[in-house]
């Protein structure tokens, strides 16, 4: 039996794999990145999982020919190597929204009903723990511990930490980033024009 | 005290012991110690990282521009110190040498601490912490029981010195015990000093550090290294963050000194992905200690050459565990390996290994600086010195704490953690994260040290405390550990990959009230076997949560399977839900809440549920506007 986590992680991954179906190039860029990066800093096979923090933290997610770039350079196989990628939760061949919601699941946060932090994402915009929604503007993972134990229940909206969460607070928040994308939007067209 | 000019070239030994003498008075106040001559005033500002995410940097900013403003720049600096550790009422600023501590301050508290405390000289009441004793005096500063409980030892310079500025942490003794190590003491004499002090590992494990220093010093081998784990996963557990980022140096100065002692030139230290701020504190430390010839080739003069590298982890819990988190660092899958060979002799890269956890490093130099006996004469029998605790959950004061070994739980959820908030009743305290166990209010009294944890069937674990009231139901709790560790378990082996699913599937039977009574004694005697037969700690740990709740609260687990009910009204399936009519206003919220259609009434008249179409998904609950839903 699969933890309702591990059914929405799949149901996730099945939806944007059948959107980008991955082609086998890698940017220009992307490939300068890896090099500048493995030319910084010699060594052997050690250095995969720091070239992928640096990678992933340029592209939001790892590709998986991306991952095989860099098995090369490194002189391992790609299966290796995204071995070590899907390894780690930290890392994700899966793109992520705009808003990427952690909502915190430490035991602090757990005693103080995190759950409802959760079901009120789920509520305001229909998202479980692992997807991404359609128009790519929220992605919603669990996290352990933010070590933000004081404000529990806590959430981390990108790098900001947002605490003492209640269902109506949540929903304000999300209510309020999809307004301010709407309007960026909205402003991003009559620029065009 | 003048702003600490950024050091640039290397220092020597006498450049380092003027800097201690210059800064000595300033930072002896700061940390409430006596000092020879007045210290100038200072505001220091929480920037651990709780108190950052209650914008303290902008109060910090606030401060600075409101003295600018008043005309005290020059006169009053601000200085971003680490973690004070009582995040609860963060932001906190305190007045140096006045020993005020404001809470919960703003960018308005800022502009009237300058105003108020710094202009006209007199306490801003409504800011300051404030306790009342029982005896009905209003306790203020150091003499709140959260602090004055305290006996700081690894967490010595956290929330006093700006972990940016080296000179602070020279100026308190810092790398005096490295100068010690390289230039008075032989490596036997630092190993038999660790040993007489009684140190041990404060991972989790506790094994003896002198011990493990010797391994490794013993070990063949041209080439050793040194690692710090701070891969604190434990949910609920800030303690190698909070140091990490307030006291960056205390680690490096410990990794130094061994490697000195074992003959590594190499240490590595290894952050979770999930710390940015401990990462950036760190990185800049070690740029610090290097600039100032404290770390690299040579240093001090001494001919000794160590260096320092993180290694950021990746969301992995298994990590934690020492032979995990070194394949990680070699750049593979973070699974772990039969001990033994142990790391002393065969680590990263099959090299003999010195493996510590961030708080044991912080532990290592005051050990050295003030003596093996001062410290063994703190904690119980075989605990000795100090454990920092990470205070957690339903308690008035979350935060971090660093208590005397042998201490009680009851001081310290009643006194230091200000007791359990709402009317609630003190029922439990669960330590050592997943790995760990509860231990019952019954037994708040027993003195806490590594033996009295594991009679409990709990821990010491890494020091993550959280604590429970009666809201919270045992054996969702039990589940929800046994969800992280199924989801964390690294597959390797049958005993823990397999048999936690088990267990977990059991547990979910409980909570829905669909268990039969001898699940009970599959549970146990499971648990049994995958303590026994796992492969690495993860697993041998992995049962202590159920084993612990099943043992202290019996009755609970009874209550779930024998009547279908769960004391604490906390798993939905096995809550009746009714609707209170004198609460009720009929907005029918509920009715469009509920997937079953159970609910029924006219608007702005008394609805109901009907019980046998209810399926107990509790959302009429969570959208009643009035609260006239009741779960029982």
């Amino acid at each position: 039996m699969s933890t309702g986590n591990e059914l929405a992680r799949d149901a996730a991954t099945v939806e944007t794999h059948a959107v980008d179906q991955p082609d086998d190039s890698v940017s220009p860029a992307t490939l300068a990145l890896i090099d500048a990066y493995l030319g910084d800093h010699p060594g052997g096979a050690e250095r995969l999982i720091p070239v992928l923090h640096r990678v992933q933290e340029e592209l939001g997610y790892l590709p998986h020919p991306v991952i095989k770039a860099i098995a090369e350079r490194l002189g391992i196989s790609p299966i290796q190597a995204y071995g070590v990628v899907s390894f780690y939760h930290f890392f994700t061949t899966v793109p992520r929204g705009r808003y990427q919601l952690k909502v915190c699941m430490g035991t602090a946060c757990f005693v103080r009903n995190a759950n409802s932090v959760l079901e009120s994402i789920r509520d305001t915009i229909g998202l479980e723990v692992g997807g991404v929604t359609k128009d790519r503007l929220f992605s919603l993972e669990q996290v352990r511990c933010l070590g933000a134990c004081g404000l529990a229940p806590a959430m981390m909206v990108n790098s900001e930490v947002h605490g003492h969460l209640t269902r109506t607070a949540v929903r304000k928040l999300l209510q309020g980033l999809r307004a301010k994308a709407r309007q960026k939007r909205a402003a991003g067209e009559a620029d065009g024009e | 005290m003048s702003e600490i000019a950024p050091v640039a070239a290397p220092l020597d030994r006498r450049a380092l012991a003027e800097l201690r003498v210059r800064l000595a008075d300033g930072l002896h106040a700061r940390a409430g110690e006596a000092t020879a001559k007045a210290a100038p005033r200072e505001l220091l500002v929480c920037a651990g990282g709780a108190c950052i995410s209650c914008h303290s940097i902008a109060v910090a900013d606030e401060l600075e521009s409101a003295l600018a403003a008043g005309g005290l720049a020059g006169e009053v600096r601000v200085v971003r110190v680490g973690c004070m550790g009582l995040c609860e009422a963060g932001p906190l600023v305190v007045v140096s040498p006045d020993g005020v501590y404001y809470q919960k301050v703003d960018r308005e508290g800022a502009r009237r601490i300058v105003a108020e405390h710094l202009g006209a000289g007199r306490v801003v009441r409504d800011l300051e912490l404030a306790w009342d004793s029982p005896d009905g005096r209003r306790l203020t500063g150091r003499e709140v029981p959260f602090f004055a409980q305290q006996v700081k030892i690894a967490l010595r310079n956290c929330g006093v010195i700006d972990p940016a500025a080296i000179g602070e942490y020279v100026a308190r003794d810092g790398y005096l015990a490295l100068e010690k190590a390289l230039f008075e003491l032989s490596a036997d004499d630092v190993v038999a000093a660790l040993k007489e002090s009684g140190l041990r590992g404060r991972g989790g494990a506790g094994f003896p550090s002198g011990m493990k220093w010797q391994f490794v010093r013993e070990a063949p081998g041209d080439e050793k290294f040194a690692v710090c784990n701070g891969d604190e996963g434990d949910p609920g557990a800030f303690m190698d963050r909070s140091l990490l980022e307030g006291d960056p140096h205390s680690v490096i100065e410990g990794m130094t000194i061994a490697g000195r002692v074992t003959g590594a030139h190499r240490g590595f230290v290894y952050v979770r992905a999930e710390y940015p701020l401990a990462i950036e504190r760190l990185d800049n430390a070690l740029a610090a200690a290097r600039a100032a010839g404290l770390l690299g080739e040579d240093i001090l003069g001494s001919g000794f050459a160590f260096d320092i590298e993180i290694r950021i982890g990746a969301g992995a819990f298994v990590c934690g565990e020492e032979t995990a988190l070194l394949r990680s660092i070699e750049g593979k899958r973070g699974t772990p390996q039969p001990r033994p060979p142990f790391p002393a002799q065969h680590g990263l890269w099959g090299k003999p290994t010195l493996i510590n956890n961030v708080e044991t490093w912080a532990s290592v130099s005051p050990i050295l600086l003030r003596g093996a006996k001062w410290f063994a004469a703190i904690g119980t029998g075989r605990s000795k010195g100090t454990k920092v605790f990470a205070l957690a959950g339903a308690i008035r004061n979350t935060g971090l704490v660093e208590v005397p070994m042998g201490i009680s739980l009851r001081t310290i959820v009643e006194e230091i953690g200000g007791g359990i908030p709402n009317q609630r009743r003190f029922k439990a305290a669960q330590s050592g994260g997943p790995s760990g166990g509860c231990i019952p209010a019954a037994a708040a009294d027993v003195a806490i040290d590594y033996e009295s944890l594991q009679e409990l069937g709990s821990i010491m674990g890494s020091g993550g405390l959280i604590i429970l009231d009666d809201h919270t139901c045992m054996v969702e709790l039990a589940r929800f550990f046994l969800e992280f560790l199924v989801e964390e378990s690294c597959g390797k082996c049958p005993p823990c990959r397999i048999g936690t699913r088990v267990m977990l599937n059991l547990l979910e039977r409980i909570t829905k009230g669909e268990a039969v009574p001898e699940d009970l004694d599959t549970l146990e005697a499971l648990g049994r076997h995958i303590q026994r037969t796992s492969l690495c700690g993860l697993g041998q740990t992995a049962p202590n949560a159920v084993l612990s709740t099943l043992r202290h609260f019996r009755a609970e687990y009874d209550a779930h399977v024998l009547e279908g009910r769960c004391p604490a009204g906390q798993c939905k399936a096995l809550l009746t839900y009714t609707i209170a009519a004198e609460s009720c206003s009929g907005c029918a919220l509920c009715a469009k809440a509920c997937p079953s259609g159970a609910i029924t009434g006219e608007i702005k008249h008394v609805h109901t549920i009907a019980q046998d179409l209810c399926i107990h998904c509790g959302a009429c609950l969570s959208v009643c506007p009035t609260d006239a839903v009741e779960a029982v």
